[in-house]
């Protein structure tokens, strides 16, 4: 057989195996999106309030998580944590880890986005008599969600590809799948070209998502 | 409960030599390629652009830990021979290239065509217009999101030690494996990462802050 025919058949052998590996990024990317978001908001009122006690430590936190390596985040949570008497599962450290440095980001999207809408927005609401979370709700909301979504899908695309630390847990994800193929067989630089095709169509597709979401939005206004 | 910590520092640090090592010749050769091909990306023909847009499209739609798997074990199935450092180092680099490419190709796509057309009206040659007018603005353009993105390569050259290449996290892992003091011991890592990239981001967020300043 020629190299083509006996790389095909390889490859075809693989393909379950890494469709299934495939199947386990969608899973933790699934996971770690929401609550990446949910992190993020859940940090916007400490990261906004005025108070040194509050926003400072909020502002440490975050920086810090900003500022240091997801692996070495991802590794402080998996070996840590059975030291501190928690033995949770590498799919769930991985998807924690993805989610506090990915919140971390967040928090900064949004406060930007917040920050943008000029302060004559929120002085005209409050003075129809809106109070403040009316105000933040109704007026500040809608316009920061729209500044928003861009930066949101950019930052979907670069989490979904953040999963493939994960493999370094031992979660037999997409790369990690590729990984152990290599090891039984011969061939190497194709299992990743194949690889690397996988997470290409996935990142594609969630651009093309984000950017048919960006301009429905924006042209419902 | 630090000690181990501070008993296992000198280690940690020298791992800490490897990674910066690591990260200045990413950042440099990869900025640098970055910069030419998105030179390249703004002026060039139909085909060239083509390539280009190609190169950034596949690389920033693949995650670098991939893509240095993609190096490690290329360089072999070439023939060739080189250690880890070299396979996922140029890896990394040609995919931090491709973020730079990206970014100095739009810089230089949002100075206003209105200039161009001045600096053709007065005479300038291409090359002359390049230099004078449009890179000296671009520059200015790209200087923030091209700190950010030296910062976010640093951070990824830890994954290298997933490929296998010695550096402060892999150093990391072998004192945990050692002392199985693994919470003091990644705090510690991260201290020193913070010390790293910490001081880059505030000069980022400080050359964002003087270029609105300046709009």
């Amino acid at each position: 057989m020629d190299y083509l025919a006996q790389t095909a058949v390889l490859l075809a052998g693989l393909f379950p195996k890494l469709v299934a590996g495939f199947l386990v990024t969608l899973g933790i990317a699934a996971a770690a999106v929401p609550l990446a978001l949910l992190f993020g908001l859940l940090l916007l009122a400490p990261r906004m309030d005025r108070r040194a006690f509050i926003c400072a430590p909020t502002i440490g936190f975050i920086e810090l998580m900003r500022n240091t390596p997801l692996l070495v985040q991802i590794y402080l949570i998996y070996f840590g944590l059975p030291l501190l008497g928690f033995y949770p599962s590498e799919f769930a450290c991985g998807v924690a880890g993805i989610a506090l440095q990915h919140g971390a980001f967040l928090v900064e999207t949004y406060r930007g986005a917040i920050e943008t809408i000029s302060q004559r927005q929120w002085d005209a609401a409050r003075a129809i008599g809106m109070g403040r979370f009316k105000a933040f709700r109704h007026v500040i909301l809608p316009q920061a969600i729209l500044k928003i979504l861009g930066p949101l899908g950019n930052q979907v695309i670069v989490l979904t590809k953040d999963t493939s630390l994960v493999s370094a847990i031992g979660v037999m994800e997409l790369t990690m799948t590729g990984k152990m193929a290599i090891e039984r067989s011969a061939v190497s630089v194709e299992i990743f070209v194949t690889v690397a095709l996988f997470y290409l169509v996935l990142t594609t597709a969630l651009g093309g998502a984000a950017r048919l979401i960006e301009h429905r939005a924006a042209g419902r206004h | 409960m630090f000690d181990v910590l501070i008993g296992n520092l000198t280690y940690l640090l020298r791992g800490a030599v490897m990674t910066l090592w690591l990260a200045v010749a990413v950042v440099t050769l990869g900025t640098l390629l970055g910069a030419g091909i998105g030179i390249l990306a703004a002026v060039g023909n139909r085909i060239i652009r083509g390539t280009i847009t190609a190169y950034i499209f596949i690389l920033r739609g693949i995650p670098v830990l991939v893509v240095m798997f993609l190096g490690y074990y290329a360089f072999p199935a070439l023939g060739l021979r080189v250690n880890t450092y070299v396979a996922v180092g140029f890896a990394q680099i040609v995919y931090v290239g491709a973020f730079t490419a990206e970014i100095v190709r739009s810089a230089i796509l949002s100075v206003h065509p209105e200039q161009i057309a001045a600096a053709k009206s007065l005479g300038m040659r291409r090359t002359a217009i390049l230099r004078e007018v449009i890179l000296p603005q671009a520059i200015r353009i790209a200087i923030p999101p091209l700190l950010n993105n030296a910062l976010t390569a640093i951070k990824q050259t830890s994954y290298a030690s997933v490929v296998g290449a010695w550096e402060l996290t892999y150093a990391a892992r072998e004192v945990v494996e050692r002392t199985l003091a693994s919470f003091q011991i990644f705090l510690g890592v991260m201290a020193i990462y913070f010390a790293i990239c910490y001081p880059l981001s505030l000069l980022a967020r400080w050359c964002e802050k003087r270029l609105m300043a300046t709009h």
